[in-house]
């Protein structure tokens, strides 16, 4: 599907840039700079916690080394609001290069030209992004065939279990299918009155990284058809995992029981997280959680693996939901060139990708990374490596309007999960009338 | 000026009057000239410009495209916030309002009856009107949350039900109209004011008749006070429409998807209970960059709030009057 | 002067001329109303206080602790205050909401007086007109206008990411203090204008000479007023300032602290009470101009 996808795109790309050349002749005004000059370019980035600060600025650092000319000044605890905003301001306080966690906008950031094309930077450069990156991670990074982004280091869905809590319910290997989870999820979750004293597994949409598009990657949806229109309703692969989801929700205890829990909860990104204070024993989660989980130490073992999958597809069993990083050059900045040489340096440099997913515990974004000796490979990154790549895993394609699709997707599933929305289908129905109705309006 | 003339020099009459007229017209330019300035650049300009972008199709990027009506059409008939958000808005205005002047009032009224011990209380009731919004909803966040929280705890320990407050769509208003009662020292004291101002005369007349308790507040302070009711109704279904920063961060905070990079912020947390208008302007002109939808919304709130400012100038001609 | 009056809102007024008559003793039956009254005066006072106590005993737990059910803290950690006040920006949060408040505030009144002295004092066409345009003004949500308002900031003057946005507008008169500053001149006698004038003042002088000091409390109150909207302001710094966290104010970054400390309720709610910590500290000094001022807006006819 992904390469599918990927025909798509380049096709319309040659269509859009023979007609885009004559009307968009500002997005390539800005590339010229010299970038051999003194330049202070800025960063916009959106590391927080003070560990992945510290290695993004060892990056800038070695950066500056090798490029003595070029200066970068980083701002972290960008969110992407702020990042749309400030490139629509302009201006001197308006970033050069920018990077976000989400790979949701890269339609919005692409479509609407907040970010530069980097197709002629890549020839000037004599680089192949097929050469270069693995398939899906250039998926989510481009729209309608126009590369407007790259992938700086990736991140791979799977899950974490609680080895102890295993061992305890008599649980030998984590599972491979969704029944096997189910029956594992049941057995480590111990009842206490109205609430836990220990949950098998969460799977309300706000428990963190349960949203529907993550578990509905695991059965390979199709989110629009060749037409560009929201295909929701009619992709069965999407209303398995609503129901799939709704049925783990009453079998574990009820809607009203579980958001009670959840409520309990710690703070996804902090040592409170539930998967670590050994609240829920089983988690969906991207690779960093191990790094978090072992920064924070937690008294108890854990393992991870892939997430088991549907049953009569147990055959693509090592498949994950991708995404990742991402970082563009503004088209606002008149700094492009020094920018480019700073992306580049980012995205392609092999040492600089694998000390950086080293510092992190991410999964490294380029070929060259993945396979170097370098790489940090401990038993949990080694699992989410492989996912990466999976030709089986996918991930959420781009759409003009952002991630607003997928927001509402996941509405549908707050109302099917509470017991609100009882047809299904018919919820789809709206939903993908919603979505297209939001994409003209978009357009 | 005119002190100091003598008939010898002062000039023709008829000039002279202009020329004063003229004084006086420049004079009130110039103390009006801040306001003048203000109000053409930062209302009668972007009222202008607003209703220009309700036209257009604009992202802030490419250059702006007229759409004529599209906008209307697409928040009306498809934007899945604006009726949730319209219809918030209406169970606010009808709640919130009504209890805040309903406890605004009995405050009011108790902190009189207090007399010599009222300046502690009123303090310590109107201490909490002036805690920041942020601050005063993340702490009732806490306060409410669910699971943790100090009031769920205090009504497990009373065999009480736990609702699930700003987690559960049903509890989410009812959470926020909480937060707004705390805050509502203000009315207090212009009720407590307002019930001061009634003549003391017609209280010792009512006494006389042997009126109760009871009907020395139906017949004597309620007729009283009903210009500022009106007024503290009126303003609160303005301030209610007005109603921004006490959801939006009810929501972010209470979904734990509090601006860290790559979330999507979910407007309206949970199930779309807490959006409301001035929530969609942001929504839309801010996070979608749907510049010609956002001042759709806007103009619709816009509509809303002179509609209830000049039923406040009608009905309250008394205290807002703009003649003497 | 009628329709202008101000009801002095001190309760002492009620309480001296509703003394207590010399020769009446207390009944029984006033006692028990001094009992029943009280005890409704505090579980009232319990609503207003005791979310406060709540927060304040959670600031001082530790992690652990204020992600329990636990309603007292098992230790003291006052220390978490310090963490608080460390926080990186901290104190550059608290710079910017005292420049914001503070030159907003001195702008608004310099701006503002002048206006509301001529819509009191002034006789001329349109002036119902003017004081019509401030009342809908002063009722207008602010997100009406924002959008044409940041195009405006950010593409003719590059000031986004700054507060300047904020506190340029307000050289330019604030609708509400003006309303409220021109009621309160309508209470003061023409006599003492036209004295002055007599004097030989002009009418700038008048007013600044004659009108503002005796327009004191007025003046006070809606100073305080635009201080506390603006220290409180959450909307227009998450517009304008929220792409440079240099600028952000103490309510922008108490939300953005959230997200940056993962969460630790503790930690959360002690920087909650520390940006609430100075306006009611400033409230307990000012008391007399707030309720003055509150009053005001309740003027009637």
């Amino acid at each position: 599907m992904a390469r599918l996808h990927r025909t798509v795109g380049m096709t319309a790309a040659v269509v859009l840039t023979a007609a885009g050349t004559a009307c968009t002749g500002s997005t390539s005004g800005g590339a010229e700079d010299d970038p051999t000059e003194e330049v202070t370019i800025k960063f916009w980035h959106g590391w927080s916690a003070p560990s992945e600060v510290a290695a993004i600025n060892a990056t800038i650092e070695d950066f500056e080394a090798e490029y003595p000319n070029i200066h970068v000044e980083a701002v972290g605890n960008i969110t992407d609001d702020k990042i749309n905003q400030a490139l629509r301001a302009g201006g001197d306080n308006a970033p050069d290069v920018v990077s976000s966690f989400t790979t949701d906008n890269v339609g919005q950031f692409c479509s609407s030209h907040v970010f530069v094309d980097l197709a002629p930077f890549f020839e000037e450069s004599g680089i192949d992004p097929e050469e270069t990156f693995p398939e899906t991670l250039l998926d989510y990074t481009q729209f309608d065939g126009v590369q407007c982004s790259l992938p700086l280091l990736s991140d791979a869905y799977g899950l974490y279990y609680n080895k102890d809590a295993f061992a305890e319910a008599g649980i030998e290997s984590p599972p491979k299918t969704l029944s096997e989870f189910e029956a594992d999820a049941i057995k480590l979750t111990k009842s206490d009155g109205d609430t836990y004293s220990q949950l098998g597994f969460m799977p309300n949409y706000h428990g963190y990284e349960t949203t529907i598009t993550h578990y509905a990657s695991l059965w390979g949806p199709t989110y629009f058809d060749e037409d560009g229109n929201s295909n929701a309703a009619n992709d069965p692969a999407i209303a398995s995992a609503y129901e799939w989801q709704k049925h783990m929700v009453d079998s574990l205890g009820g809607y009203d029981k579980l958001e009670k829990y959840r409520a309990t909860f710690g703070d996804e990104w902090g040592s409170k997280h539930p998967f670590m204070t050994g609240q829920v024993a089983m988690q969906l989660d991207g690779e960093w959680r191990a790094g978090m989980i072992d920064d924070a130490g937690v008294d108890f073992d854990y393992g991870v693996a892939p997430f088991p999958v549907p049953d009569d597809q147990a055959d693509t069993y090592g498949k994950g939901y991708l995404s990742g990083t991402i970082v563009g050059i503004a088209s606002t900045s008149e700094k492009q060139n020094a920018a480019w040489e700073f992306v580049k340096y980012l995205t392609t440099d092999t040492d600089a990708v694998v000390n950086f997913a080293n510092a992190i515990h991410n999964v490294p974004s380029t070929m060259d990374a993945l396979e170097s000796p370098d790489l940090d490979v401990t038993p949990a990154s080694q699992v989410f490596i492989e996912i990466a790549q999976n030709d089986n895993s996918n991930t959420t394609p781009a759409s003009p309007n952002g991630g607003a699709y997928q927001l509402t997707l996941q509405d549908v599933g707050y109302g099917y999960e509470s017991g609100e929305i009882t047809d299904l289908h018919a919820a789809l129905e709206d939903a993908d009338e919603q979505i297209d109705a939001d994409i003209d309006q978009a357009q | 000026m005119s002190r100091v003339a003598s008939p010898a020099t002062s000039p023709p009459r008829a000039p002279s009057l202009r020329w004063s007229r003229w004084r006086g017209r420049l004079r009130i330019v110039a103390f009006l000239s801040p306001w003048l300035l203000g109000t053409g650049l930062f209302f009668i300009y972007p009222l202008i410009a607003t209703a220009y972008f309700s036209l257009m199709k604009y992202d802030g990027f490419t250059p702006p495209v007229w759409t004529g009506l599209t906008n209307w059409d697409y928040v009306i008939n498809v934007y899945p916030f604006f009726w949730p958000a319209l219809r918030n808005t209406i169970w606010l205005v009808f709640v919130v309002v009504t209890l805040r002047v309903l406890f605004g009032l009995a405050v009011g009224l108790l902190v009189v009856k207090l007399r010599r011990s009222a300046g502690v209380f009123r303090t310590l009731y109107y201490a909490p009107h002036l805690a920041p919004p942020v601050a005063a909803t993340m702490a009732f966040v806490f306060l409410l949350n669910p699971g943790t929280g100090p009031v769920n705890t205090i009504l497990g320990h009373l065999g009480l039900p736990e609702p699930g407050w700003f987690n559960d769509p049903a509890w989410s208003k009812p959470a926020l109209t909480i937060l707004v009662l705390w805050g509502i020292g203000d009315l207090m004291i212009i009720f407590m004011a307002a019930r001061l101002d009634v003549p003391l005369e017609q209280y010792e007349a009512a006494g006389l008749d042997g009126a109760g308790a009871f009907s020395r507040f139906r017949f004597v302070t309620l007729p009283n006070i009903r210009p500022i009711l009106v007024f503290a109704a009126v303003v609160g279904v303005i301030e209610t429409m007005q109603f921004y920063t006490e959801p939006l961060v009810a929501g972010k905070v209470a979904s734990g998807q509090i601006g860290g990079s790559g979330q999507q912020v979910e407007p309206g947390y949970p199930s779309k209970s807490t959006l409301t208008l001035p929530e969609l302007v942001y929504n839309l002109g801010f996070q979608r960059f749907d510049i010609g939808a956002a001042c759709v919304v806007a103009l619709v709130l816009f509509a809303l709030s002179m509609l209830f400012a000049v039923f406040l100038m009608r009905r309250g001609s008394g205290f807002l009057a703009a003649e003497d | 002067m009628a329709e202008g009056t101000v009801i002095a809102a001190d309760v002492r007024r009620e309480g001296s001329t509703r003394r207590q008559p010399a020769g009446r003793s207390w009944s029984g039956r006033d006692a028990l109303e001094w009992v029943a009254v009280h005890a409704i005066a505090v579980a009232a006072a319990l609503f207003f206080i005791l979310p406060v106590v709540f927060v304040l005993l959670t600031s001082v737990m530790t992690d652990q602790q204020a992600l329990t059910r636990d309603l007292w803290p098992q230790s003291w950690e006052w220390q978490n205050f310090k963490t608080v006040w460390n926080t990186p920006g901290f104190l550059t949060w608290w710079r910017n909401t005292l420049m914001y408040a503070g030159l907003g505030t001195a702008l608004m009144l310099v701006s503002s007086i002048p206006v509301a002295y001529a819509l009191a004092r002034f006789r001329f066409r349109g002036r119902n007109v003017v004081m019509m345009v401030v009342i809908a003004t002063m009722m207008l949500p602010p997100q009406v206008v924002i959008v044409p308002m940041y195009l405006v900031w950010s593409r003719q003057f590059d000031l986004t990411g700054s507060l300047w946005p904020l506190i340029i507008p307000l050289a330019f008169g604030d609708p509400f203090s003006i309303f409220l500053l021109r009621q309160f001149f309508l209470t003061i006698p023409q006599e003492y204008v036209d004295a002055a004038k007599v004097d030989g003042c002009s009418d700038f002088r008048a007013m600044v000479r004659v009108v503002l000091p005796m327009a004191k409390p007025a003046v006070a109150a809606v100073a305080l007023f635009q201080f506390f909207y603006c220290w409180n302001d959450y909307f227009g710094p998450q517009i304008y300032a929220s792409e440079n966290p240099a600028a952000w104010t103490l309510s922008y970054g108490l939300e953005s602290f959230k997200s940056a400390h993962h969460t630790n309720w503790n930690l959360t709610m002690a920087a909650t009470l520390l940006v609430m910590a100075p306006v009611i500290i400033v409230f307990f000094f000012a008391q007399k101009a707030f309720v003055e001022g509150v009053t005001l807006t309740g003027v009637k006819g």
